[in-house]
C-alpha cells in the first residue's frame, strides 16, 4: 500500500516533470516566434528590395511583387554606378567618412585623455565647458552663420568638424582612460617616456576595443550624414550619398539625378533603379556591422550608458 | 597632488603639462569653434539682423521677436505637433522593456545572439534609408502594401499623404529603428539581478510569469524610472531629420515642427528671417535645457545616479 502510494507519487512527479518540460518548450516556442517575427520585419524589407533590384527589366512588370527574380540582371547597378551623379556622391561620402573618422577619434581621444588627468590645471573648468555643450546648443541659424563666417560653406569639412568632438564620447572615453591601470604609465614615466609617446605607445594600445567601437560609431555617423549636407553644401555635385538616395527615391525624374543619358535611364524601370540605389548606399553599413557586433558584447556600450 | 606641487605657480604647472594640453587642443578647438563661437550669434534674436551691417551694428529690438513668437498661430501649431509626436512616442516607451524581458527568457544562446544581431541593425541606418524603405512599402504606385492590396482586388491607398495616419507612421518608424538598441540598457539591468532571487522564488513555487512580475520588474524599476525621466527631458525635441524627410505638401501642417520651420524659413529663404528664426531656435534650446536640467535633478535627487 505504502509502496503503491510511493510509486504513484513518483510517477506523478515524473508526469509533472514531463508536463513542465513540454510547457517549457511551448513557452520557448512562443517567445522564439515573437522575436523571430520582430526580426523578420527588419530582414524582409531588405530582401524584397534586393530581389527587385536584381530583377531584369524585361522580366519586370510594374505593379507586381516578387519573392525571387524571374531573371537576374545587374543592369540597374551598372547604370547607377556609371552615372556621374553616383560617382560625385560617392566621392563626397568617401571623403567625409574617411577623413572625418580619424579626425573624430583623435580629437575625442586626445581631449578625453587630457581630462582624465586629475592634476591638470583648469581641468574642472574645461570639463564643465565640455559638459555644457550637451545641455545647450546655439541652434541651426547661429551654426549656419558660424560655418559661413569660417568659410566652410560648400566644404566637406563643414560636415566633418562640427561633430568631430562630442561631449558624450569624451566623457565615455575619459572614464575608460581613468580605469586603466596606473602602474604602466608610472613605470613609463620613470623610464623617461614623454606624455605624447605615452599616449600613443601605451594608452592607445591598451584601449583598442574602445577605440574600435568609437571608430565604427564615427564611421556610421559620417556615412549617414544627411542634414548637415543639405544645410552646408550648396552645390549639388558635392552632396554625399544620403542626399543622392533621398533625391533618387523622392524625385519624379530620376535620370537627372543619376546623370546618365536619357535613353539609357529609360531602359531600366524607375523602381528597380531606386531600390538598387538603396542597396548601394546601405551596403557599407551592412559590411562593417558584423565587426561592430563583436564589441556589443564587450560591455563598452553598457559601460558607456553607465558612464 | 603633493604639497610641493600645490605650491608651484599655475604658470609652472601649465608648462609642466604642456604636452597634455597639446593632446587635448584639437578637441578643445573644435568644441570652441563649433559650439561656443555660434553662441555669439544668439544676439541676433534681439536684433533686426542685417548681414550687410553685421551683427554688432544691426539695430537692437529687445524682445520683439519673442513677443511675435507668442502671438504667432504657427508657434502653437508647431508646439502642438511636437508635443503630439512626443506623446505618441512616449506610449511606445515600454516596447524595449518588453523586448528585453522576452530576450532574457530565450534559452538558446545562438538564437538569442542571432535575434540581437538583427534587431540592433536599424539603429545604424540613416533616416534617409528608413524613409526610403517606408516609401517602398507604402507609396501608392511602388509600395509593396498597395501592390498586395491591388492584387487582392482592392484600391490603392496613398498612406504617405494621409494626414490621419502620418503620426502613426512616424512612431512605427521610430520603434522599428530604436527598439532593439533601446533594449540593451534593460538587458544589462536584468543581467545584474542576483540569480539567487529566482532560485528562491522557484523553491517557493513561483512560475516564470510570477518571477518576472515579482523579481525582474521590481529589480529593473530604477533603470526604467531613469530612462522615463530622461525621455521626459527631451519631450520638446523630435527627430527632425525623420520629420523633414517625411514631409510632403499634403501632411505639411501635421509635421511642422520647430526645426523644420527654421530650416524652411531661415536657411532656405535667405537672411531676412534670420532674427526671427534664431529667436524660435533659442526659445526651443532654452526650454529643452531647462527640461534636461530639471529631469537630471530629479534622477540624481532620488539617489539613482549610480544607474546612468
Amino acid at each position: 500500500m505504502t509502496q503503491d502510494i510511493a510509486r504513484s507519487t513518483s510517477k506523478g512527479k515524473q508526469f509533472r516533470r514531463l508536463g513542465m518540460k513540454a510547457s517549457e518548450n511551448i513557452y520557448q516556442l512562443i517567445i522564439g516566434f515573437l522575436l523571430a517575427l520582430l526580426a523578420a520585419t527588419m530582414v524582409l524589407p531588405f530582401l524584397y528590395i534586393i530581389v527587385i533590384s536584381f530583377t531584369d527589366s524585361t522580366a519586370y512588370t510594374s505593379g507586381m511583387f516578387y519573392l525571387w527574380p524571374k531573371k537576374w540582371s545587374l543592369e540597374a547597378y551598372v547604370l547607377i554606378l556609371s552615372g556621374k551623379g553616383f560617382i560625385n556622391a560617392l566621392k563626397a561620402s568617401l571623403f567625409i567618412t574617411f577623413v572625418g573618422t580619424p579626425i573624430n577619434v583623435c580629437a575625442n581621444a586626445g581631449l578625453a585623455y587630457m581630462l582624465s588627468k586629475d592634476e591638470l590645471v583648469g581641468r574642472k573648468l574645461i570639463n564643465r565647458l565640455v559638459m555644457f555643450t550637451m545641455l545647450f546648443g546655439a541652434g541651426m541659424i547661429p551654426n549656419f552663420i558660424n560655418i559661413k563666417n569660417l568659410g566652410l560653406i560648400n566644404s566637406w569639412f563643414a560636415n566633418i568638424l562640427p561633430s568631430a568632438c562630442g561631449a558624450w564620447t569624451v566623457m565615455v572615453m575619459k572614464s575608460f582612460f581613468q580605469e586603466l591601470p596606473r602602474d604602466l604609465e608610472e613605470a613609463a614615466e620613470i623610464d623617461g617616456c614623454g606624455t605624447i609617446r605615452m599616449f600613443f605607445r601605451i594608452v592607445l594600445p591598451l584601449s583598442l576595443a574602445m577605440l574600435a567601437t568609437f571608430t565604427l560609431f564615427a564611421f556610421v555617423s559620417y556615412w549617414n550624414c544627411y542634414f548637415s549636407a543639405i544645410l552646408y553644401l550648396t552645390s549639388s555635385s558635392k552632396q554625399p550619398l544620403q542626399v543622392y538616395l533621398q533625391k533618387l527615391v523622392l524625385s519624379t525624374d530620376i535620370s537627372e539625378v543619376v546623370d546618365v543619358a536619357d535613353d539609357l535611364a529609360k531602359k531600366v524601370p524607375q523602381e528597380v533603379m531606386r531600390m538598387a540605389s538603396l542597396v548601394v548606399v546601405v551596403f557599407p553599413i551592412l559590411c562593417i556591422y558584423p565587426f561592430m557586433q563583436k564589441y556589443f558584447a564587450k560591455g563598452v556600450m553598457v559601460g558607456a550608458v553607465k558612464g | 597632488m603633493t604639497v610641493r606641487e600645490r605650491k608651484q605657480s599655475v604658470f609652472v604647472r601649465l608648462i609642466k603639462y604642456r604636452w597634455l594640453y597639446l593632446l587635448g587642443f584639437p578637441g578643445m578647438a573644435i568644441i570652441f569653434l563649433f559650439n561656443y563661437l555660434p553662441m555669439g550669434s544668439l544676439i541676433m534674436a534681439f536684433e533686426e539682423y542685417d548681414p550687410w551691417v553685421g551683427l554688432i551694428n544691426s539695430p537692437f529690438v529687445g524682445l520683439k521677436h519673442f513677443a511675435k513668437l507668442f502671438n504667432d498661430p504657427k508657434f502653437f501649431l508647431m508646439l502642438r505637433n511636437t508635443l503630439t509626436i512626443s506623446a505618441l512616442s512616449l506610449l511606445t516607451f515600454p516596447a524595449p522593456i518588453i523586448l528585453a524581458l522576452l530576450l532574457n527568457e530565450v534559452r538558446s544562446a545562438a538564437f538569442k545572439k542571432t535575434i540581437q544581431t538583427t534587431i540592433y541593425l536599424p539603429h545604424f541606418l540613416s533616416w534617409t534609408i528608413v524613409v526610403s524603405l517606408t516609401f517602398f512599402l507604402l507609396s501608392s504606385e511602388q509600395g509593396l502594401i498597395n501592390k498586395i492590396i491591388i492584387s487582392g482586388g482592392g484600391t490603392a491607398h496613398s498612406f504617405l499623404f494621409d494626414k490621419s495616419i502620418i503620426y502613426y507612421i512616424l512612431v512605427i518608424q521610430s520603434v522599428w529603428k530604436g527598439v532593439g538598441w533601446g533594449s540593451i540598457v534593460y538587458l544589462a539591468a536584468i543581467a545584474g539581478i542576483d540569480q539567487g532571487l529566482y532560485e528562491a522564488a522557484k523553491i517557493d513555487g513561483a512560475n516564470k510569469f510570477q518571477s518576472i512580475i515579482h523579481i525582474t520588474l521590481p529589480c529593473i524599476l530604477p533603470t526604467v524610472a531613469v530612462m522615463l525621466i530622461l525621455k521626459m527631458g527631451s519631450i520638446i525635441s523630435v527627430d527632425f531629420e525623420q520629420v523633414l524627410l517625411m514631409t510632403n505638401a499634403l501632411v505639411k501642417d501635421k509635421l511642422e515642427v520647430f526645426e523644420v520651420y527654421i530650416y524652411n524659413n531661415g536657411v532656405k529663404s535667405g537672411s531676412t528671417q534670420f532674427s526671427y528664426t534664431t529667436a524660435i531656435g533659442m526659445f526651443k534650446s532654452v526650454v529643452s535645457t531647462i527640461l534636461v536640467i530639471s529631469t537630471n535633478r530629479i534622477v540624481s535627487s532620488n539617489g539613482m545616479k549610480g544607474i546612468i
